[in-house]
């Protein structure tokens, strides 16, 4: 067997390693991000509500927390802002 | 004719439908961009947006769209024969199935990942948006009623399925606590839970089983009209799995059980095709009519009505599927890394159910043949006995076949009901929560929808319910293609492909409602006497259900013969620019 040949059949075998993966366990994984996701969201919400303009715990606990939450900020307020519809719920 | 040659006509249609016509309309019409940013990519959140390869994506979305539609459509329309459900499922798919589901996900990507209540907001109207959240609860309720029925009166009653059930449930609990408590490595978890698995279906095979879950079934001799004790009693164990699969966290009960479940039914759908492929047998008219009679009369068994329209929302999910629309749209689509890969996705998801969907017509004609059929009353037990029959020839005994056929469609059915409840108790508090704030407890929510849904499994016949769930899934697959339409509509591209298979689906689905709906209620009028008191009041709510849907599919086609103006006009002022 050729090289190339290897190749094709290590590929096909990744796919079809992919795909199983996909109907069996995917959406275990995504639900456990969404899950993970979605706590720290509700945590930046409830620290730094105030870049969003709701009312917060004291800013000093939400200044030391600040460092951390950072990288997260653009995406968390992307996801609260977005209008969301009843729809969203079946995915 | 050998039954080869049907899974082989099968493969053509995949052939030529995907590579051929499917690539031209994704290549000349489309024009996907790889290089172009997709909702997944651009508003990556961990949550809502995020990129998964295009092989996870392709299992993740046939997983998603196939349920006990493509398996159950195709066992009852063989009743007009063979044929007909034959070309439907394979025509079906190759133009218009296809076209809906991979629609759905461009319109969802183009559009950054807006959900079908957001788009029908912004193609068609504001109402639209509330008549199709209306339209998509009495959708969900039907499919609890068809999918309760099947496995509430059919298959939880035979004596050697409930053990094997019942364990399968355990044993999801048990793979839960072992991936999300006990951080035991998902290899092992897969392991020992399948396996334990199948020692549950198999000790349900055993005699002692059988007759405890006999002696249960007998336990009461009651019955009121056509619900006996053990149709009731089985019937409300569904809903109280349904009720736990509603309330309790994902990770607890439905995704753990779930994951069991797809592993029992994917060697079962493996196990069968390899089965069939050993067998080769011959399907001959007098295993099997290629074609019966224009009202779908097959033996004693009575009429099921016009070949034209009922067949095409017999059979929904094999040929399309609404569902698989909310699914593209909602799921995939926010999903998707890039462009190009929706049609494998979308379209190659499709394909595929379109070979299970031949898969179960040939469980039905080969497999258990016209005299059995007629026998098991046209049932869904028919595909447990056709795929038993498949499994012999790769080693495995009937008597745990049989068994393994019907926990299989069981467990099947149950996957999407968890969600459907789940997906009924948020949408109830939604439309009704600020006028009932009752209805925004998790549980009353939940009870509600399953009272509801009970209602229909206890009254309504299974053949009006069942049609009716066809015709609502295939009104909400019509409602996807006007929205694909609308878009193409106001890009000034070409649309053909999208309308005239919603204009035929619309149509049809239209007809197949006003008939369904006017045969219930007038056999409530006209033969209330005549009939038990429970098919009295299953017709009524069968009717209303019908006649809801009709209207709010009216005023929606009044909208959108408004929006398609709008639209062309909007796309005329584009090409105008460009």
């Amino acid at each position: 067997m050729t090289e190339e040949e290897k190749n094709i059949l290590k590929k096909l075998g990744m796919s079809a390693i992919e795909f199983i993966y996909g109907m069996a366990g995917h959406d275990m994984t995504r639900f456990a991000l969404k899950t993970r996701g979605s706590m720290e969201h509700l945590f930046i919400l409830i620290t730094m509500g105030d870049l969003l303009g709701v009312p917060i715990l004291p800013p000093y606990y939400s200044l030391r927390l600040l460092p951390y939450v950072v990288p997260q900020i653009s995406t968390w307020k992307r996801r609260m802002l977005r209008e969301k519809d009843l729809t969203d719920a079946l995915a | 004719m050998n039954s080869l040659i049907i899974l082989l006509i099968g493969v053509l249609g995949i052939a030529v439908g995907y590579g051929f016509y499917a690539r031209t309309i994704d290549k000349n019409i489309i024009q996907p961009d790889p290089k172009k940013a997709t909702p997944a990519t651009m508003y990556m959140d961990g949550v809502d947006f995020t990129p998964a390869s295009r092989n996870v994506l392709y299992g993740y979305q046939f997983k998603s769209i196939a349920a006990l539609g493509p398996i159950v459509g195709p066992i009852v329309a063989v009743r007009w024969g063979w044929l007909p459900a034959l070309l439907w499922i394979v025509f079906g798919t190759f133009f218009i199935g296809w076209v809906q589901d991979y629609s759905s996900i461009i319109l969802g990507v183009r559009e950054e990942g807006k959900t079908f209540g957001a788009l029908s907001y912004k193609l068609i109207s504001p109402r639209a948006r509330t008549i199709l959240l209306i339209f998509i609860y009495l959708y969900l309720l039907l499919i609890m009623g068809a999918f309760g029925k099947i496995v509430g009166y059919d298959l939880m009653t035979k004596p050697a399925v409930p053990l094997g059930v019942l364990f399968v449930m355990g044993v999801g609990l048990l793979a839960g606590q072992m991936t999300y408590r006990w951080k035991i490595d998902i290899l092992i978890t897969s392991v020992v839970t399948v396996i334990l698995a199948f020692v549950g279906i198999w000790l349900g095979t055993l005699t002692g089983v059988q007759n405890f879950f006999t002696n249960i079934n007998e336990l009461f001799g009651f019955s009121f009209g056509d619900v006996t004790w053990a149709r009731m009693l089985w019937s409300i164990v569904v809903l109280v799995i349904c009720y736990f699969g509603a309330v309790l966290p994902i990770w607890r009960w439905a995704q753990p059980i779930n994951y069991v479940s797809f592993w029992i039914v994917f060697l079962g759908i493996i196990g069968g095709t390899v089965g069939l492929l050993l067998w080769r047998p011959t399907i001959d008219a007098a295993a099997f009519p290629a074609l019966t009679t224009w009202d779908g009369k097959l033996g004693e068994l009575g009429a099921l009505g016009p070949m034209w329209p009922l067949l095409f929302v017999t059979i929904a999910c094999g040929a399309i599927s609404g569902w698989h629309s909310l699914v593209s749209s909602s799921g995939t689509a926010r999903q998707i890394e890039k462009e190009t890969d929706a049609l494998p996705v979308g379209g190659g998801a499709m394909f595929l159910e379109m070979f299970v969907a031949v898969l179960s017509l040939l469980a039905a004609t080969v497999g258990v043949g016209a005299a059995r059929y007629v026998e098991l009353n046209a049932g869904a037990f028919v595909f447990a006995e056709g795929l038993s029959k498949f499994l012999t020839y790769v080693g495995i005994p009937e008597s745990f076949g049989l068994p393994y056929g019907a926990v299989f469609l069981t467990l099947m059915a149950l996957t999407i009901m968890y969600l459907v409840v789940r997906f009924m108790r948020v949408a109830s508090a939604e439309f009704l929560g600020d006028a009932v704030p009752a209805l925004k407890n998790v549980h009353i929510g939940t009870i509600v929808a399953l009272a509801l849904s009970l209602l229909l499994i206890w009254t309504g016949y299974w053949s009006h319910v069942w049609i009716l769930f066809g015709s609502s899934n295939q009104l909400m697959a019509a409602l996807a293609l006007l929205l694909a339409s609308l878009w193409l509509m106001t890009k000034a591209k070409n649309y053909t492909w999208t309308f005239v298979p919603f204009v035929f689906m619309f149509l049809t689905t239209m007809a197949a409602l006003a008939r369904t709906s006017y045969v219930v209620l007038r056999d409530a009028i006209t033969k209330g006497a005549e009939l038990p008191i429970d098919k009295v009041i299953g017709n009524y709510v069968a009717g209303v259900i019908g006649v809801v849907l009709f209207l709010a599919a009216l005023y929606l086609a009044v909208d959108a013969v408004r929006a398609i103006q709008t639209r062309l006009a909007e796309g005329r002022a584009t090409a105008g620019t460009d």
